[in-house]
């Protein structure tokens, strides 16, 4: 049964020229798992608020939504707040309250539950999310990824027939995304409940999908199944791909090149990757292509670690313990590793922000070191993107600062935002705002926190071309990311930190293929055959070199 | 604290240091308020091993300390005239008064610190919330900003030093300058952050209607019981001191020390109502003490 309706919907937000929404027309069934997905700034977060009345954004709407055959517009407001749950992007700013069984009791008490209700639903929910010893907690003491179960947990104690998510795992790590999508697998074949999630990473997402709806400058470009979808990706937009797991991606690229064997359902995960190659590979175990060294150049440190301990005051846990690192120059660095093993602590300690209770941090003189933060709203204070880069450069006092604007704006295709206020921005536009603005003083050194946190695929192909073009120049690159498939393609050298120090480093082709979890999707498809392939290029490269496998 | 006396409902923990503080301001007596004091330190050592006590300590004994000292040189009633002190009579009565204010003064802060260990910020809201719900949703989102304000300046002053930005260097006018911008960057992004609060509060229904209540703590039988036993050894005190047994007369003349049997009942039920918490303290040693 149809649990809601879109029909010729289109949306203008005051003083916009362009549609947001434009003539979007659908429908979800009742149980359906919808993926919606599209560029940064493509109107998804848009169309999913028009579904919440609550939250629509104000502006010109035409065009109708139905809930089960009644305007969205004629439900009362409390049955509109009880049936329809939603769940933001951001973990930390959901929180209303400061305790969690008080954050997970709002949503109850705004409708007004008797307590015999509240308790019943309370105790159930938090025996089946496992929440019984965090009751009692404050919300400060949890984790992103804990946050955003709880903001998901207050949302279902109203048993809401439809869940809308926008991007909520863009904020966590890979292993509490996770974790947060199984959650919602479960709620979605146990309960039933209808869900339409936005989402850039469809990696986890796809397989679990009924749907998918790509949306491309506000409309919508395709709409179905994922295998339908992904082979008419495949077939009509090449540059739609990076949307694909992995290991479509390579099934496809490799079925452009040579005869790979066709097999009747795409294959979305590495399991059906395996049982592909597997049927197509015919020489089993022969001939495994040595990986190739490349040539050791003489490098020279730029930034030397010598066992910096760190601690956030007296009495706290280590973050860093005795840590010994060297940073060469015009190398690009990842350094990896789980949360809170004090990645983000490291590089503050680099770029001489917070000083280590012991060791040191040794930078050569006369290099500049630029400092890029996770948040991005960290860096802004004045009211146009215009302003704040001006601002920047006369703090960097550049000889040409119009030119070194033009040039940066041009890269980062940041032009058309140039009078907007930088806090009107999508997450991705911010982040591209506060990377040029710190670029601006043309730093040596460039240490940047988990750069593609909440990017989509091709703004994440645009900051890997950006860096690269960086390095070219000659900046040494040390990123902190959790993304291991972004460090497995772009990086030289990756280091692991762990429990306060670095356990493992080497350059990124032996580090990722000698992990055995931690490491991409295509390697874990292709290690039988091809063990040091990170990426599909890589395995192209083998496949294409020794064609005579096949 | 989960365990022992903190573990009875809220409102009861909060009748006993009311109770507490209303029989201590009114059995003005050195021998009771000796007594409630004794009692009070050991459930302070019950509570954190007397750590908080040891700190507090000085503080107390200087704000008491200078009480007893005091009395006798403004105050100068009463007959028995112990010596002079700059030609000014030093009495007896003052003496005895000033030690008797003291000591009620010491009961009073340590009742205090003994409730802040026991009714933890939550109960407190809690026992609120009933009164004035409104305003204690607002203290509960107020008390979430606190901590959260506090590590954004951080981050923010952080960062923007990398802009040059930083209240810790310059001249005074540079850094009173980086100081407002540093606000305004706090202020506009919490702004920001709070209108997806909002948004969150609204997706979740906020303000369709009537809010309910919930409730974590619950009235029990042990609960009941004990307030019944708080009550009661409550009004036996003050009918006693109503009679004008539980207090020492001092001004204008001190009475003889005499302890009457009336004064033994209040005493005893003074005592009473005293030791609930260490009794329920003490079970819950012995409980533990005894099952390994």
């Amino acid at each position: 049964m149809e649990i809601i309706r879109v029909e010729r919907l289109s949306f203008h937000y005051p003083d916009q020229e362009r549609a947001a929404v434009a003539d979007v027309s659908f429908s979800v069934a009742e149980g359906e798992f919808v993926v919606l997905c599209g560029a940064s700034g493509c109107g998804k977060t848009t169309l999913l608020r028009q579904l919440k009345r609550e939250v629509a954004p104000v502006g010109e709407r035409k065009g109708s939504i139905w809930w089960k055959g009644v305007p969205l517009a004629e439900l009362p407001p409390r049955e509109a707040a009880e049936q329809i749950g939603m769940v933001f992007q951001n973990p930390e700013n959901q929180i209303v309250t400061d305790t969690v069984w008080h954050e997970l009791a709002f949503s109850m008490e705004n409708l007004g539950y008797p307590l015999a209700v509240m308790r019943k639903r309370l105790a159930e929910l938090a025996h089946d999310f496992g929440l019984e010893q965090m009751l009692y907690k404050s919300v400060h003491e949890l984790s992103g990824g804990q946050k955003q179960w709880l903001n998901l947990a207050s949302v279902l104690l109203l048993q809401p027939k439809l869940l809308l998510l926008d991007e909520p795992t863009s904020q966590l790590d890979p292993v509490a995304s996770r974790e947060f999508i199984q959650l919602l697998r479960r709620v979605n074949q146990e309960f039933g409940m209808t869900i339409i999630i936005s989402e850039h990473r469809l990696e986890e997402l796809l397989p679990l999908a009924d749907r998918v709806i790509l949306l491309a400058d506000g409309s919508i470009k395709y709409d179905g199944a994922p295998r339908a979808i992904g082979e008419r990706i495949g077939r009509e937009s090449p540059a739609d791909r990076s949307y694909l797991p992995a290991v479509t991606r390579l099934y496809m690229a490799l079925q452009a090149q040579v005869e790979a064997g066709q097999v009747d359902a795409l294959p979305l995960t590495v399991r059906e990757g395996k049982r592909w190659l597997s049927s197509v590979w015919r020489a089993e175990g022969e001939e495994i292509v040595q990986p190739v060294q490349e040539r050791e150049q003489p490098r020279q440190e730029i930034v030397k670690c010598l066992e910096v301990t760190y601690q956030y005051g007296k009495g706290q846990p280590h973050v860093l313990r005795s840590l010994s690192m060297h940073v060469y120059r015009n190398e690009f660095l990842a350094i990896v590793g789980g949360n809170g093993a004090g990645k983000t602590t490291l590089l503050q300690v680099m770029a001489g922000l917070s000083a280590p209770q012991r060791g040191k941090v040794i930078v050569e003189p006369s290099l500049k070191i630029g400092y890029l933060a996770q948040n991005p709203l960290l860096y802004f204070s004045c009211d146009t993107v215009r302003e704040e880069l001006e601002q920047m450069a006369k703090h960097a006092s550049l000889p040409e600062p119009k030119v070194e604007i033009e040039r940066l704006l041009r890269v980062f295709e940041l032009e058309e935002l140039l009078c907007k206020n930088p806090y009107d921005l999508s997450g991705g536009q911010q982040q591209k705002v506060a990377l040029a603005m710190v670029l601006l003083s043309k730093p040596d050194v460039l240490l940047i926190d988990e750069p593609t946190k909440g990017l989509d695929p091709s703004a994440k192909m645009r900051l890997a071309e950006l860096l690269q073009e960086l390095r070219a120049a000659g900046t040494t690159i040390v990123m902190v990311t959790h993304d291991v498939e972004f460090a497995a393609r772009h990086v030289t050298r990756c280091a692991m930190l762990f429990d306060g120090s670095i356990l493992a480093e080497g350059d990124s082709h032996s580090f990722f293929s000698e992990n055995y979890y931690y490491t991409t999707a295509i390697n874990r498809t292709v290690r039988e055959w091809v063990p040091d392939a990170l990426t599909e290029e890589d395995v192209m490269r083998r496949w294409v070199a020794s064609s005579r496998f096949f | 604290m989960s365990g022992g006396f903190s573990s009875l409902h809220p409102a009861v923990c909060f009748a006993y240091y009311v109770g507490v503080l209303l029989l201590g301001m009114l059995l003005l007596h050195p021998l009771f308020l000796l007594t409630a004091i004794t009692i009070l330190i050991v459930l302070q050592f019950y509570h954190d091993g007397g750590e908080r006590l040891r700190k507090q300590l000085p503080l107390y004994m200087l704000m008491g300390g200078s009480i007893a000292l005091l009395n006798p040189l403004f105050s100068h009633r009463g007959r028995v005239i112990l010596f002079y002190f700059l030609d000014q009579p030093i009495t007896l009565e003052s003496v005895l008064y000033g030690v008797t204010m003291m000591l009620s003064l010491l009961l009073i802060l340590l009742a205090f610190l003994s409730f802040y260990q026991v009714i933890t910020t939550d109960k407190f809201m809690y026992l609120f919330s009933s009164v004035a719900p409104k305003t204690a949703l607002l203290t509960s989102v107020a008390i979430r900003f606190v901590p959260l304000l506090k590590r954004r300046l951080k981050q923010i002053s952080l960062v923007q030093r990398t802009n040059g930005i930083d209240v810790k260097v310059g001249s005074l006018r540079k850094r009173m300058r980086d100081g407002m911008t540093l606000l305004r960057v706090l202020i506009t992004w919490s702004l920001e952050e709070a209108l997806q609060t909002a948004d969150s509060m609204k997706a979740r229904g906020y303000n369709t209607g009537r809010r309910s209540h919930y409730v974590v703590y619950r009235m029990e039988r042990r609960d009941w019981t004990v307030l019944l036993f708080l009550a009661g050894a409550s009004a036996v005190s003050i009918a006693g001191w109503m009679r004008g047994y539980g207090t020492l007369q001092i001004y204008p003349t001190l009475a003889a020390i005499h302890f009457a049997w009336g004064d033994g009942i209040v005493f005893t039920s003074f005592c009473a109502f005293l030791l609930l918490p260490i009794y329920f303290e003490r079970e819950e040693r012995l409980r533990w003490k005894s099952s390994v």
